[in-house]
């Protein structure tokens, strides 16, 4: 399982700390740049004495050993500096110095005491993430970072040669250059009304020829020579392999009428469906507006089963564990909090899950069978960056 | 339906228990959400001069925007402005409007956010290069515009009069303001044509000065979405497990002196600096956050709390009798020390406890409070005419950039000569030494932070808390509908 914790003491552990402003882009800096940066700050304050004495205080969360550590570094940027370590009674300047925290991270207090006159020295040092990793008990789900932007980013599509990002009104392409997604073009897609709230788009690359599906909008084109043509349109959108359904124009669901090798068929309103071939048996999985998951065997007239605390996004997977085919579905949590995704696997008609969760930092915006359905295509928003984050995710089974 | 109860991890501000009904994570549309709130909101005007001003900000904030926003985590976001850029003095700020529409289908010029912003702060000059970019300027510099701009008070708003003189306001919001009744329930329908889609919700309706107990005694919660807390009746929800969301301490629980020391108001003398400095010292801070705020306050030493600035503990708020009274004798050498009259808000009865208490830790060092409840002392006007020496504030936090937090306290508690230098602090030091400043004539004593507490129904998703206790409510939705 990958796990993102946040660990107090663990930047001064790692000699590894994320520095700068608590609003811009944090650069990772080691402790004695950090600690060396600090006691230059604090010495041109105080006119550049040649002894002090130093005394710390911590009134953070941080540990006492990575107090100590922490402490160490600004003793060495001291006697880096030339300045001799003395007693108080001895020192040119005292420095009183705190360990303190804001909610964004931890900051560093200097009082500088020269005679009567005091100045204070402060700065701040984010907390650094940690991605850690745990055991899962029958198969690994793999999460592979494909990109990031600020951007939406409602579906993707790579190969070898090519990125395409489906965005708000847009389609973007980038080409490999000697491994570095370079921009090569972008596709706008006209619309005259607004999008509805959380937008959903599908995005489909067929030997060249591109499909995009938005709520109430079709969109055709090619990767070379680029292009894209959209029209109003209700096509109904292909959600996994042989399974076509239409989606409401103006909302963020698919109606339930299905289309395709099922035409005709009706099933409740749907976020999400995964259709895939178990031995003889053709399988479909719904995640409904109403909060229920409805699996179908061989017919869609009525549910075989109906699961509650699954999420509302699921992927069909095809692998070499287990049955061969299992589903990658979210957790039931808000969208405004972080998100997780788990493999199941229907057996008859129980649903088991079969890897731990893996925990996201946001919540997942998409979720699609991509390919081969050997890989999902995941799209999310970092509640940590903001940014969205375009990702594939396969399944490894374990020894 | 199975109940999954989860206790849901922390999102940077947010504590948040939540008992989740429905498996599922995508918003659902349509159906009402019923909020109660504790107290009573005149107007929706972002400007209007209000005694409950946090409250009025959650309403208006669903019909008028702002040029830019804040995120849970801090980060200015773009809102009604796409981008911005400062010139290098961070005097002029330059931003590119969206294309956004009012509710009567106008669409939004620069003109009309020069307006808006104009009203808002008359001190700044406005310029409009072309119909979607403004261009604002600043007698000093603004290190932090984009972050000022996100509070409420500066909402665009149209506002439009009519041939009888009565004033019609208009916003660019996700919802409209359908029905209104002051100070008693207001509507909101949601706007269809909405630049970012419409909210999920059709209709969000607030019904004002609501007691949750009397709505717990009645077992009547069930059909709202949620409900305000105050904060001592946080802990019995606690133990029955309900949802709630409670901010981080952000409020400012504060004794604020009404004349300055060379104040040449009428009325009341000034208190001797002295005196205050000695009232200061004999608070209690620790058991007043312990006690009487059930250990839901923080005690506070500075007007920023400690997890926004990382540095409100280098400033002293330790209990100190014998000092007290020592600095009151010496006044009492010069001055007639007259009973200190602590008006509170006569509707909050946490606030009278409080004052009580300040005035029986006052009596040890030989200091007369006389606590008394005003109807009106939490505007600026109310304020002037009040016949006291000293108030008893709860401040909400505006901003979680701390400049522009501290600016606004600073001028929420008259204390406004400050603000120029505090929005132009380029370093953490220099804001600490303007809010050391601040407090070092004891003009305003701190004495708590509080958090703000919402209780929440099961069907309610999507709750977005701010550190600062500011609702985001853009991607709200209920379960019942579709």
């Amino acid at each position: 399982m990958l796990k993102t914790v946040i660990s107090p003491g663990l930047c001064a552990i790692l000699l590894c700390i994320l520095s700068g402003s608590l609003t811009a882009q944090q650069t990772e800096q080691p402790l004695p740049g950090v600690a060396g940066e600090f006691v230059q700050q604090i010495l041109s304050r105080s006119g550049s004495p040649t002894s002090v004495s130093v005394s710390f205080q911590n009134v953070s969360s941080l540990p006492a050993d990575s107090q100590e550590t922490v402490q160490n570094a600004i003793f060495n940027a001291f006697r880096g500096a030339n300045v001799r370590l003395v007693k108080p009674e001895q020192a040119q300047a005292e420095v009183q110095i705190a360990f303190s925290e804001d909610w964004q991270g931890y900051v560093w207090l200097a009082t500088v005491q020269q005679g009567t006159s005091s100045q204070v020295v402060i700065r701040r040092i984010a907390r650094r993430q940690q991605v850690a990793s745990s055991r899962a008990p029958s198969l690994t789900i793999r999460k592979t970072a494909v990109w990031q932007q600020d951007l939406q980013i409602l579906d993707f599509f790579q190969d070898n040669q090519n990125l395409l990002l489906l965005e708000t009104g847009q389609v973007s392409l980038y080409a490999n250059d000697s491994g570095q997604w370079r921009p090569r073009q972008t596709l706008g897609i006209p619309h005259q009304l607004p999008w509805p709230r959380d937008l959903r788009g599908k995005l489909e690359v067929h030997s060249g020829h591109i499909d995009v599906f938005l709520p109430g909008t079709r969109c055709s084109g090619s990767i070379s020579p680029p292009s894209l043509e959209c029209r109003e349109s209700d096509d109904p959108w292909p959600v996994d392999s042989g399974l076509v359904a239409f989606f409401s124009p103006r909302r963020n669901f698919f109606s339930g009428l299905l289309a395709g090798q099922s035409a005709g068929a009706t099933v409740v309103p749907f976020f999400s469906g995964a259709a895939w071939q178990n031995s003889d048996q053709r399988m479909w999985l719904f995640t409904g507006t109403d909060g229920r998951a409805r699996l179908f065997q061989n017919d869609l007239g009525t549910p075989v089963a109906l699961y509650t605390s699954w999420g509302s996004a699921v992927a069909a997977v095809h692998s070499n564990c287990g049955s061969g085919w299992q589903l990658l579905t979210t957790a039931p949590t808000d969208t405004v909090r972080p998100d997780s995704v788990q493999a199941i696997e229907i057996a008859g008609r129980e649903a088991l899950p079969v890897s731990a969760p893996v925990d996201l930092s946001g919540a997942i915006e998409a979720l699609w069978t991509a390919g081969n359905n050997q890989v999902v295509n995941g799209v999310m928003q970092s509640q940590v960056t903001g940014k969205y984050e375009a990702f594939t995710l396969t399944v490894t089974c374990n020894q | 339906m199975k109940r999954l109860l989860s206790l849901l991890p922390a999102i940077s501000s947010v504590l948040l228990l939540s008992v989740l009904a429905y498996g599922s994570s995508r918003p659902r549309y349509g159906g009402t959400v019923r909020i109660l709130l504790h107290d009573r909101v005149m107007s929706i005007d972002p400007l209007s001069e209000e005694d409950h001003p946090a409250e009025r900000d959650r309403l208006a904030a669903l019909t008028f925007e702002t040029l830019t926003t804040t995120d849970p985590a801090g980060r200015v976001r773009p809102n009604l402005a796409s981008f911005w850029r400062p010139d290098p003095t961070k005097r002029t700020w330059q931003f590119q409007l969206h294309i956004a529409y009012f509710h009567d289908g106008t669409l939004l010029t620069a003109a009309d956010v020069m307006a808006s912003l104009a009203k808002s702060n008359p001190g700044w000059k406005y310029s409009a290069p072309d119909r979607q970019t403004v261009v604002i300027e600043t007698p000093t510099p603004t290190q932090h515009m984009p972050e000022l701009l996100a509070m409420p008070r500066y909402s665009i708003v149209k506002r439009q009069v009519d041939s009888a003189g009565a004033t019609t306001l208009i916003g660019t919001g996700p919802y409209k303001l359908s029905q209104w009744q002051a100070g008693e329930r207001a509507q909101f329908s949601v706007n269809d044509d909405y630049r970012n889609g419409r909210g999920f919700p059709d209709t969000v309706e607030f019904q004002m000065g609501v007691s949750l107990r009397e709505q717990l005694l009645d077992r009547q919660l069930g059909p709202n979405a949620a409900a305000e807390v105050p904060v001592d009746q946080l802990r019995p929800l606690e133990q029955t497990n309900q949802a709630l969301a409670v901010s981080r301490p952000a409020d400012l629980l504060a004794i604020a002196f009404l004349q300055g020391d060379s104040s040449s108001r009428p009325g009341r003398k000034p208190v001797d600096p002295r005196v205050r400095e000695a009232l200061s010292l004999t608070l209690r801070r620790a058991d007043i956050s312990n006690a009487l705020l059930q250990r839901k306050g923080v005690p506070a030493s500075g007007l920023l709390p400690q997890w926004l600035t990382g540095y409100e503990f280098m400033f002293p708020a330790a209990t100190d009798l014998q000092r007290a009274r020592d600095i009151r004798a010496d006044a009492a050498a010069y001055v007639v020390i007259a009973p200190i009259m602590l008006a509170y808000d006569a509707s909050d009865p946490l606030l009278r406890q409080i004052a009580e208490r300040i005035a029986v830790d006052a009596r040890e060092a030989g200091i007369v409070v006389q606590p008394y409840g005003e109807a009106h002392v939490n505007s600026k006007t109310a304020r002037a005419s009040i016949n006291a020496d000293a108030v008893l504030l709860r401040l909400p936090l505006e901003s979680v950039e701390p400049s522009v937090a501290l600016a606004q306290r600073a001028e929420d508690l008259g204390l406004g000569d400050n603000v120029p230098a505090i929005l132009g602090a380029t370093r953490p030091e220099d804001l600490f030494e303007d809010e050391r400043k601040l407090l070092e004539n004891h003009r305003v004593i701190p004495v708590a932070h509080l958090p703000q507490a919402v209780w929440l129904n099961n069907t309610v998703h999507n709750w977005q808390q701010l550190p600062t206790g500011e609702w985001q409510l853009d991607q709200l939705w209920v379960e019942g509908a579709r």
